[in-house]
């Protein structure tokens, strides 16, 4: 490889902005794995996760344009696109009609179980298991599964107000987890 | 609300996380825009976030690199650069400009005519395709038919040149002195096959009639008509001769030959 460039943020927004193709290897070798952990997490299939990473790179490149920062930082944009198309996969027709077949050869080999264990042990999954188990329910389907808050209180059978105030609290615990 | 509860009410989590309904993102970047301590504690928790996700970071596939940027580069090839449209300033109408518009206009008529000549063309260049693609059609069916026939006199050939072939050569009797007729005739498998060298054209009515002569007495060994170019068919199996004659008889063929009829008349050697 040639000359590896740092970037400091503010350079790495602009050359992307201005389609370096530098500056776009440079986002996938740093950012990649991050994101990828996060997809694995939503989709918990390695090959799914993988299309669902190459989808998300060709959309940040497409909509690079769009990113502004000052509504946050690159990583979180690029976290929310990750995670919004993970969450779309999950819910799309072809991947819904696969998953039915799949239930079934899982619960033949109990493959599903295997997966499970080894994404638990990262990211924030790990965080999940620390919470008390109501709030561990409500992150997982609002993080993890895309639903609304007028959804899980409906899905749950609590009242919204219920569902706000567990999730800010839960928020609240991984923002003590982070530090 | 101080802006210290705000900040520690959990809205940056969510915003950040994209867990925060529009009202309350809305809000955030209000709240964002406004106070500085908001903004920070926001930066303050992406990092946070950034750098433990980063930590637990997965390996993706090692190929998935370069599908990526080949899938990129393909979107790069197609996308033509944007050319921004620049409002045309409103000139007044002097000299240059109309000699401009003149000259568009006769472009435009040429670009016209133009069209219409490639078009005719483009006809053009159709038709003669057809045309060639027909005749193409046709040498490729005369090949076809070239092919069967050679291979049709190779087969001939090859029964010829067989060593077990005994040859009786027919000739004319003197009332059709010209007529010659030539049985190839296998004496293992004691099949007769016929070579009609020269045999006047019958009456429709008409058919020859090959006979063998076993013992003296005549037997038959089946009709033919005369083919197109060379006639060479196989005609009944005949296990012993000791001569070979075609007479004309009506079509069909007849029990015993007429003798008026006989043409051409030959006796088996060896």
């Amino acid at each position: 490889m040639g000359v590896s460039i740092v970037y400091n943020e503010q350079e790495l927004i602009a050359a992307l902005k201005a389609r370096d193709d530098q500056a776009f290897g440079y986002l996938y070798d740093h950012y990649s794995g991050s994101l990828y952990s996060i997809i694995l997490q939503i989709v918990k299939s390695p090959e799914i996760a993988s299309d669902v990473l190459q989808e998300v790179f060709v959309n940040i490149w497409r909509k690079i344009e769009s990113y502004d920062a000052v509504k946050g930082r690159l990583f979180t944009w690029m976290l929310n696109i990750s995670r919004n198309a993970s969450i779309d996969l999950l819910r799309s027709k072809n991947y819904q009609n696969s998953r039915k077949n799949q239930e079934i050869t899982d619960n033949v080999y109990g493959s599903d179980q295997v997966t499970q264990t080894s994404i638990d042990s990262i990211g924030l999954t790990k965080f999940l298991g620390k919470l008390r188990p109501e709030q561990r329910v409500l992150i997982e389907l609002a993080y993890f599964k895309g639903y609304t808050h007028d959804e899980i209180a409906q899905i749950e059978d609590i009242p919204l107000g219920t569902v706000k105030t567990r999730i800010r609290n839960a928020l609240l615990q991984l923002r003590e987890y982070l530090k | 609300m101080k802006v210290e509860e705000y900040i520690s009410s959990g809205i940056i989590e969510s915003y950040v996380l994209g867990l925060a309904s529009a009202e309350d993102s809305a809000e955030f970047e209000r709240m964002c825009a406004a106070h500085g301590q908001v903004r920070d504690a926001r930066n303050a928790f992406e990092i946070q976030l950034e750098e433990k996700i980063s930590n637990q970071s997965v390996e993706p596939p090692r190929e998935l690199k370069s599908r990526i940027f080949s899938k990129i580069g393909m979107e790069r090839d197609q996308q033509a650069p944007v050319i921004p449209l620049k409002k045309p300033a409103l000139v007044p109408r002097d000299g240059f400009v109309k000699y401009v518009a003149a000259a568009s206009v006769i472009l435009l008529a040429g670009s016209v005519l133009l069209n219409f000549y490639l078009i005719s063309q483009y006809k053009k260049s159709i038709a003669q395709y057809n045309e060639v693609l027909a005749s193409q059609t046709q040498y490729t069916t005369n090949n076809k038919i070239l092919q069967t026939k050679l291979s049709d006199y190779e087969n001939t050939l090859s029964l010829i040149r067989n060593p077990v072939m005994a040859i009786v050569k027919m000739q004319g009797v003197p009332s059709n002195p010209t007529s010659l007729a030539t049985v190839y005739w296998n004496t293992k498998s004691k099949d007769v096959y016929l070579l009609v060298n020269e045999l006047p054209k019958p009456a429709a009515e008409k058919q020859y009639q090959l006979w063998a002569i076993v013992d003296g007495k005549p037997v038959d060994a089946g009709v033919f008509d005369l083919g197109e170019g060379v006639s060479f068919m196989k005609l009944k199996t005949i296990p012993k001769a000791e001569a070979f004659a075609v007479t004309l008889e009506k079509r069909g063929g007849s029990v015993a030959p007429t003798m008026t009829a006989l043409y051409v008349l030959g006796k088996v050697t060896g």
